[in-house]
């Protein structure tokens, strides 16, 4: 996880990895057994042999025979591209050919890897004639099939072997071959988001202990985090229209999830996620401004969220005075230093939602509950999980919501009510 | 409806279990579509399209599906279509290869849907790889606690939808759950798994595929003339709507009472509870019953659960709901929106089985997905 410079988008870097398992089913599952035995399978349908082997024939899709039938160990190379510089996911650690190889005896070519050597590329061409290399100690994969070489090139690695040489220690050739089942794929994929300015205003904010939302002037629902549109009106918002929220509101409703094992999964309990009305804002349809029945301002002189908020001010614009446009007209300064939250008819939302607990037992969880947001020191927080997508996440930097002890709000005033 | 009539004549199915491993990718899509052409006496060379759909692909981690099983799918040299509807997508799948009749421009689609849930995990897929995942059913419980509020359902209506399902899977042969002694106590005592729904109130999570072959006019006469009795499609409808925004009544979505709608006045419908024979409604949580016979106008506001507690949409009622089993007794995700318009199409042609609803004319089938946002229905009869 990394930030970029100020100046710039800011930067997100999300890394997930799953170990996916591959059914490999009765073809492949074949060939891969056979692999380890040193031996290249190919399965016949019609009057030609494909290999790789199928389950079907890719030019009509009618079922193949299920005969399998040795192919090679002698290819010829149809077509091939030069990798001159392998990531670590590639078959090879040094630079080597994809090429499409025709093993004798097959009547398709099979996309393989092929290690030219000390030449390099400039051993490479159409029509060369190569041999493969296989594992020396096979584990049931596709990748038992190391790679190809030239005819006639010397093996360096020493991890792998020609097959005559793992045919030898791999048992009875004419042994039925037991299809392997499945195979462990590690899938591991990296990718960089470049937050949009809307959300770069939320992770500023949030870095400076407030919460921001967006109030559409058409439709007056309020966003969080803002989106710079209206999903309702179908209309571009922006900073202008950016809403400092209050950190306590209502739980509306609540989710106490079973975790089930997965990797990367960290929950071990079961744990509560709730959906958090923030205070002052909402004053749906029908509901006249002053009539909410919040017992208390929202933003209490002395309490920790305004301490957290005031620290963060020196160093992080405010979210509605972004640099060069100092002094946003309606903006108090003093002890509060942000504008106050304004309360209209018709304004709708400022909902948080799959928000954490804190301070509070998953049975004690309830509709209509009073809570606060618990800050994270300010040197401790983070933008790291945050996105451009996402119903709220304040990850990073708020720990969770406790209850702040007030009196329950009604309940069929907010159930229905879910981020 | 206006444009070419849209005929079902085949329909195949796997069977549906929690890991298929003696099948790969490829092997699970040919399983239901071999079934699917045999039914409607048709072979690979036959079909000119595909339509395909499935859920998000990193639940198998295989990228764009639809062009490693082109060629496993008789595909080559034809055109291929990849649906995308998050858990609707069946439904969606099956719609979209309905309009290529429809519009006249293919004469034979073969529309398949599959999920491998054994090959990687949906509730890390759905959690974008990171801790704390919610599961489907984190999402909705509660939209579920919300419903049960508003409509002053007892506590027991998703304890009888949960067993009445089970039952029903009971005489299904794809079904993946068989739970001979599924009863009301054993629902309620299973563990809570996301409060207010127990173990036994959500769907299981399957391997699994579904193929339907549709044709036109003359197609689907002339499977009629062959003895192999079509179902011919009344009226289809999509709609959708954000997962999230201030004030969305997400219990009772705008697009699923829109698309809802929309498909009643295409296919004639006046009144639903009525004109409807049977329904296979998408329901992975038993409480999905009742919120979608709502949510979607076949009954009035608090009608669904006492629909549900009558009894009448057990097979033999007048109402029958799921009679498959629906998604709480087999969810191979991807697949499971299309199992519930296979199904509707199986009842209108007399061939469900022991689970045949008698008199069955007109059927609805039905899916929804994602934070309860994309709606795809259908109605299928047994005559045009």
């Amino acid at each position: 996880m990394s930030s970029g410079a100020r100046s710039g988008p800011r930067i997100v870097t999300n890394t997930v990895e799953f170990p996916y398992r591959r059914s490999l089913g009765p073809v492949i599952g074949t060939f891969v057994a056979a692999l380890a035995r040193g031996q290249i399978l190919g399965v016949r349908s019609g009057e030609r042999v494909l290999c790789p082997p199928l389950e079907y024939d890719p030019d009509t899709g009618a079922a193949t025979s299920g005969e399998f039938v040795a192919v090679g160990p002698v290819g010829t190379v149809r077509s091939w591209t030069w990798v001159s510089e392998p990531n670590a996911r590639h078959p090879l650690d040094r630079p080597f050919a994809f090429a499409l190889i025709q093993l004798d005896g097959a009547g398709t070519s099979l996309l393989h890897a092929v290690d030219a050597g000390g030449e390099g590329e400039g051993a490479m061409r159409t029509g060369l004639r190569v041999v493969p290399r296989f594992r020396a100690e096979p584990k049931g994969r596709t990748d038992d099939l190391a790679y190809f070489v030239p005819e006639g090139a010397e093996t360096t690695d020493p991890g792998v072997v020609d097959g005559a040489t793992l045919a030898a220690v791999g048992g009875e050739p004419r042994a039925p071959l037991e299809p392997v089942e499945t195979m462990e794929f590690w899938s591991s994929l990296t990718y960089k988001e470049a937050l949009s300015a809307a959300s770069e205003r939320y992770a500023r904010s949030l870095l400076a202990g407030r919460l921001l939302g967006q109030r559409c002037p058409t439709c007056a629902k309020v966003y969080v985090p803002p989106r710079d549109f209206c999903a309702i009106d179908g209309i571009p918002l922006n900073e202008g229209d950016d809403l400092a929220l209050p950190d306590r509101g209502v739980i509306t409703n609540f989710t106490i999830v079973t975790p089930v094992k997965y990797p990367g999964q960290k929950e071990t309990e079961p744990f509560v996620r709730v959906s958090v009305l923030l205070d002052e804002v909402d004053a749906p349809v029908g509901q006249r401004a002053g009539e909410n029945d919040l017992p208390s301002p929202a933003r209490r002189p002395g309490s920790e969220g305004a301490e957290g908020q005031r620290t963060g001010e020196n160093d992080l614009p405010s979210p509605v005075r972004q640099p060069g446009s100092e002094g946003t007209e309606g903006q108090r300064t003093g002890e509060n230093d942000l504008p106050s939250p304004v309360r209209q008819p018709g304004s709708e939302g400022a909902m948080m939602g799959l928000q954490p607990v804190v301070d509070v037992s998953n049975e004690e969880v309830r509709v209509g509950m009073r809570v606060e947001a618990v800050w994270l020191p300010e040197a401790e927080r983070n933008a790291d999980e945050l996105g451009n997508r996402g119903w709220g996440s304040a990850s990073g930097a708020i720990t969770g919501w406790r209850p702040t002890g007030e009196p329950d709000l009604p309940v069929e005033r907010y159930i229905d009510r879910v981020f | 409806m206006s444009g070419e009539p849209c005929a079902v004549i085949g329909i195949g199915q796997t069977h549906h279990k929690s890991k298929r491993l003696d099948v790969s990718l490829a092997g699970l899509v040919r399983e239901a579509a071999a079934r699917a052409l045999a039914d409607a006496g048709l072979d690979w060379p036959d079909i000119d399209a595909v339509v395909i759909g499935k859920a998000p692909d990193a639940f198998e981690g295989v990228m764009m599906p639809e062009l490693y099983l082109a060629d496993a799918l008789g595909a080559a040299g034809k055109p291929i279509l990849r649906v995308h509807t998050a858990g609707s997508v069946g439904g969606s799948t099956a719609i979209v290869a309905s309009h290529l009749i429809h519009a006249r421009r293919h004469r034979r689609v073969l529309a398949v849907a599959f999920e491998k849930q054994s090959e990687g995990n949906a509730q890390w897929g759905l959690a974008g790889g990171k801790s704390g995942g919610m599961g489907a059913g984190g999402i909705f419980a509660p939209w579920i606690r919300s419903y049960i509020r508003r409509s002053g359902a007892p506590e027991h209506i998703g304890w009888q939808v949960a067993v009445k399902d089970r039952l029903n899977a009971l005489k299904n042969p794809y079904a993946h759950l068989k739970i001979a002694d599924i009863s009301i106590e054993k629902v309620r005592d299973s563990f809570m798994l996301w409060d207010p729904l127990h173990f036994l109130e959500s769907c299981p999570s399957s391997d699994g595929a579904c193929a339907i072959v549709l044709t036109d006019e003359a197609g689907g006469r002339d499977a009629a003339a062959a003895g192999r009795s079509p179902a011919w499609v009344a009226a289809t409808a999509m709609r959708s709507e954000p997962t999230s925004f201030p004030g969305r009544d997400a219990v009772r979505p705008r697009a699923g009472v829109d698309c809802a709608h929309d498909l009643y006045r295409a296919a004639g419908i006046t009144n639903p509870l009525a004109d409807i024979d049977v329904a296979e409604l998408y329901v992975p949580f038993s409480w999905y019953e009742p919120m979608w016979l709502e949510g979607h106008d076949i009954t009035g506001p608090g009608g669904g659960w006492k629909l549900v507690e009558s009894g009448e949409t057990e097979i033999g009622g007048s109402f029958p709901v799921n009679p498959s089993g629906g998604v709480l007794s087999s969810n191979p995700i991807g697949a499971s929106g299309m199992l519930r318009f296979a199904e509707a199409a199986l009842q209108v042609r007399g061939q469900a089985g022991e689970h045949q609803v008698d008199g069955a004319r007109t059927a609805l089938g039905h899916a929804y997905g994602g934070g309860a946002q994309y709606f795809a229905m259908w109605i299928v009869k047994s005559s045009l």
